[in-house]
């Protein structure tokens, strides 16, 4: 997704990602395997220049070229959004146990009616029950679960994403 | 929008790219014991049947001011719901949009700096699309986990 604002301004800050490493992005995403000598040709700049700069920056843990695997594709018959509520515990430290769970592929702490907010898929109805009463609402903390199941997804373009050195 | 699923041999091509797409075909092939040309055609046919998608991701843990935004939506009458949630995926700040059963109608994702941010985005966006009732948005304080190899593949 872009974002609401423009992110360069928040990026080149640090002097991080200058016109050029832009343009390499903005190629990647449209074609993650999309060959070093095509981007260049593209851009006007040697094949070494664009491998240069895409290794500087995955190294500076700024960029990845990644694989996304449909959820269908990948045999998740449904995804739902739930919101949770916390008690007796920091919603940190909740949100942390349930991005521990595979199937959690998304995990917000929130401000407003509920603490953290879940985006999870599940196989089918069975898997599902078991990952709501049995995983997620059994996590240390976890007071209520409010999920919404996805009749529907209209778009999913999670381009902005947290990511460290381990992930 | 049923889709075909993976299988064994795809999976493993799937597994090797997941983290680092630029990984040559010829060296997924000697890892998995199978040929170039195999390892070609797959990835070819997952990427055309939308099964996968080879992109970039970029780091949103480097800016300082970007939060979350969940925006929940309720419409007038329940068969605006298809109509409102078209009008939303086309709206290129959305990285997510889907129609749902249970809490609202429609749930719709955004990247915004902060309440602000959020509240102008929401009414020169959303409020005024024919159909809306209401809207009731969060504010994420905290991105504890993206797993970006998942996502529903639209288009």
């Amino acid at each position: 997704m872009s974002p609401a604002f423009d992110t360069r301004d928040a990026l080149s800050a640090p002097a991080r990602m200058d016109a050029t490493d832009q343009r390499i992005v903005d190629l990647l995403r449209e074609n993650g395997r999309l060959p070093y000598r095509a981007i260049a040709r593209e851009l006007g700049v040697t094949e070494a220049t664009v491998r240069s700069r895409v290794r500087r920056l995955e190294d500076d843990n700024l960029l990845r070229v990644v694989a996304v695997t449909d959820l269908e594709a990948a045999g998740y018959g449904m995804l739902l959004a739930v919101g949770v509520q916390v008690e007796n515990r920091a919603p940190e430290a909740v949100a942390r146990d349930i991005a521990g769970i595979t199937e959690v592929f998304s995990v917000n702490v929130v401000v407003g009616a509920q603490d953290i907010e879940v985006l999870m898929v599940a196989e089918d109805q069975d898997a599902l029950h078991h990952l709501l009463h049995e995983r997620l609402a059994r996590v240390d903390g976890v007071r209520r679960l409010t999920p919404a199941l996805a009749v529907d997804v209209l778009k999913n373009q999670p381009d902005w994403v947290p990511f460290r050195e381990s992930a | 929008m049923s889709r075909r699923r993976l299988d064994e041999v795809d999976r493993a091509i799937v597994e090797r790219l997941a983290h680092d797409a630029r990984i040559s075909n010829r060296q997924i092939a000697a890892e998995l014991g199978v040929t170039e040309g195999t390892v070609r055609a797959r990835v070819k046919r997952m990427e055309e049947e939308r099964q996968i998608r080879i992109t970039a991701v970029t780091n949103i843990d480097h800016v300082s001011d970007a939060a979350l935004a969940y925006i929940w939506i309720e419409v007038e009458r329940s068969h605006q719901i298809s109509a409102v949630a078209r009008h939303l995926a086309t709206i290129p700040e959305l990285g997510f949009v889907g129609e749902m059963l249970g809490r609202s109608d429609i749930l719709a994702i955004t990247m915004v700096r902060n309440t602000e941010h959020l509240t102008s985005f929401v009414h020169q966006n959303i409020s005024g699309i024919p159909g809306v009732r209401r809207t009731e948005s969060t504010l994420g304080v905290n991105f504890v986990k993206h797993d970006y190899r998942m996502a529903r593949i639209v288009s």
